[in-house]
């Protein structure tokens, strides 16, 4: 990473009585990176070398990081809908949107709601599909050490330190833990998906980037291949080596690939 | 003072290398491991044996809800109530609870409940519960509901019983048109309501404000009962009056022999396979079930949880189990009982591969040379004989 990397400011939006946590930096085309279950919206090193190159909008959704109004989410069609809002709110048109895994089910569905207001979509790793043969890993499990092996491909990665708390006793576990309830909430039943979100992939009409880690084992790779084959102009790019943590795992690969496809 | 023999009915066969080869002994646990032909005599031992409570002298019996599970495998405990409300002639049959959350519509809860009440001839105690975390994973119930769904349905519960049908719910979790069950409880307004807890600031604020009584969450150290039963007094305070001792219940399992050592010898195995293999896997927090700052305040909670306690000498320090002669075990009660300032003792008589006959013994030891002192000590008088 650069060490110049593009710094970054936080403020609160007022949103039909919801606090809602932005984080923004650098110049550019809009390009709006919505977070996973993870909730990483501090900048992090991905955000600011996207920032070299983009106006980077990184909000929090309800519940997660210092965002309320959880109360009023009871589905992902209503985190897109809330979240077409807030983009409303800050001004924001035909932007690049970036979502990643839980994120990214978050983005496919604000493009089937409103396909005007994206330019082009990236999605990582996403979540929001049930495929029989092909089951999601269990990610509503208390072990941490259980989790950082479902995440990542390389146990000893030193993204893991940025992307996850390390034990109970980091001070970042209880927004952790926040993190895991709003994704709850969205994903607990039905698993992490939508049955209806397939008969509306059709509708997506921008320039699609399915980008997907070879050795995903929370999301596998055949999730990634039905988002491409079913999303009319999308296409599929495969990293391999890389786990589920994509935008950590191979910061600057997924760099590269949302600059060269979004500006 | 009431006493009550409360019962888990739980699996007495899981293989000697269970802790092992399972993570837990619930949700995930192969059912392959259940043989209905054992399980057979399982429920019909467990059953007589709360009928015998019935005969003993004791005020009540208690049964209640798990699903998918080792440690009790009840998960219809109004299918037991219903059982004892015909094969008991005088104990209370306190059904703590029913995990409102799983029940859907819960006017379900209203409805069966007020059917044990009317066969019973008003013997029910109905206890109502969020239900444990493993089963927000066996039923699939997003856990981050847990607590709006329970008011949700407690509310809808209460009106059931105490205003006339039909009428119309509109809430966030259910929709119904006509609500207007059939049965109505025999007991007015409605039965007694016991709701337990684990020390949660909110359950404990509800129960006082309902003026409901609040049975501790069991296996942990006396530490813990003593500030949970703290708490709720001052609760009731705050809200204006002082707490009845039977709003309180303490729940905990007793084993009485001839001897100190006779009871120790004839009960320690099966406690440890209680503790080492049962209650592994028991304490699961799914997200949102508990809030983040709850869970930070329950992490100190654990560390006296009894899934962790390594010795005997931990168990009888700790208050977590009573053990041992009819003086030992009436001693210790009538200090403790005194401390905490409880008015019901749920006594678990049978646990983990307790045989029957070890579990008669020990319930007829009770009834006949720990519980008569027990009533005088404290000052209390017999059950009063309630009859339709």
């Amino acid at each position: 990473m650069p060490t110049t990397a593009t710094s970054a400011t936080t403020e609160f939006v007022e949103l039909d009585g919801k606090k809602i946590q932005v984080t923004m930096g650098g110049a550019g085309p809009p390009l709006v990176y919505l977070h996973s279950a993870a909730g990483e919206t501090d900048w992090m090193p991905f955000h600011a070398a996207l920032a070299d190159h983009f106006q980077v909008v990184a909000p929090a959704a309800p519940g997660f990081a210092l965002s309320s109004g959880l109360d009023e989410i009871d589905s992902m069609v209503d985190l897109a809908w809330h979240t077409i809002d807030l983009l409303a709110k800050l001004k924001l048109n035909h932007v690049a949107l970036v979502g990643f895994s839980l994120g990214a089910w978050l983005a496919a569905q604000m493009a089937i709601l409103r396909p005007g207001l994206i330019r082009q979509l990236v999605l990582v790793n996403a979540a929001g599909l049930r495929l029989a043969d092909a089951p999601m890993g269990e990610l509503f499990i208390d072990d941490l050490d259980d989790l950082r092996a479902l995440l990542f491909l390389d146990p000893h990665d030193p993204a893991i330190e940025l992307a996850m708390p390390s034990s109970l006793d980091d001070p970042r576990i209880l927004l952790w833990l926040r993190a895991r309830e709003a994704t709850a909430r969205l994903g607990w039943n039905p698993y992490m998906h939508d049955p209806k979100l397939p008969d509306h992939l059709h509708r997506i009409q921008c320039p699609t980037l399915v980008l997907c880690g070879r050795q995903d084992k929370l999301i596998p790779l055949a999730h990634g291949e039905y988002y491409s084959s079913h999303i009319p102009n999308a296409r599929l790019q495969v990293l391999d080596p890389c786990g589920h943590m994509l935008p950590f795992e191979r910061t600057n690969d997924f760099v590269r690939l949302v600059t060269q496809f979004c500006r | 003072m009431k006493f009550f023999t409360f019962h888990l009915m739980p699996w007495d066969r899981l293989p000697e290398d269970f802790e092992a080869r399972y993570d837990s002994a619930w949700t995930w646990l192969p059912n392959e491991l259940y043989d209905p032909d054992h399980g057979h005599t399982l429920y019909n031992n467990y059953l007589d044996e709360l009928i015998l409570a019935d005969e003993l002298g004791f005020d009540g019996v208690c049964v209640n809800e798990h699903h998918q599970s080792a440690y009790g495998t009840m998960p219809s405990p109004n299918l037991m109530g219903a059982i004892l409300a015909r094969q008991t002639k005088r104990v209370k049959i306190a059904v703590v609870g029913n995990a409102l959350p799983l029940y859907s519509p819960p006017t379900r809860v209203a409805e069966e409940f007020a059917m044990i009440d009317v066969i019973s001839g008003g013997r029910l105690i109905a206890g109502l519960v969020v239900g444990g975390g493993p089963e927000y994973y066996s039923f699939s119930v997003n856990p981050t509901n847990a607590r709006a769904m329970f008011d949700e349905a407690m509310e809808l519960v209460l009106r059931c019983w105490s205003e006339p049908g039909p009428f119309e719910h509109y809430g966030k979790f259910w929709k119904l048109k006509n609500v207007n069950p059939w049965p109505r409880p025999i007991q007015q307004p409605h039965p007694p309501v016991w709701i337990p807890g684990a020390g949660s600031q909110e359950t404990i604020e509800l129960v006082a404000r309902k003026r409901f009584a609040y049975m501790g969450i069991p296996y942990f150290h006396l530490d813990v009962f003593r500030k949970n039963f703290d708490a709720f007094r001052n609760a009731c305070e705050a809200n204006g009056y002082t707490a009845d001792p039977e709003q309180m219940g303490w729940l905990l399992p007793i084993y009485v022999a001839q001897t100190d050592e006779q009871a120790w010898a004839e009960y320690e195995q099966h406690l440890w396979y209680f503790i080492k293999k049962l209650l592994k896997g028991l304490v699961v927090f799914p997200p949102g079930y508990t809030s983040a700052r709850s869970m930070a305040r329950i992490k100190q909670s654990l560390a006296k949880f009894m899934g962790s306690v390594e010795s005997r000498r931990q168990l009888e320090d700790g208050g977590y189990v009573i053990v041992g002669s009819p003086a030992t075990v009436r001693d210790r009660l009538q200090q403790y009982i005194t401390e905490l300032g409880v008015g019901n003792l749920l006594g678990l008589f049978q646990l983990g591969t307790l045989p029957t006959h070890l579990a008669r013994k020990n319930m007829t030891l009770f009834a006949e040379q720990v519980l008569p002192a027990l009533r005088r000590e404290l000052s209390t008088e017999p059950t009063e004989l309630q009859t339709a």
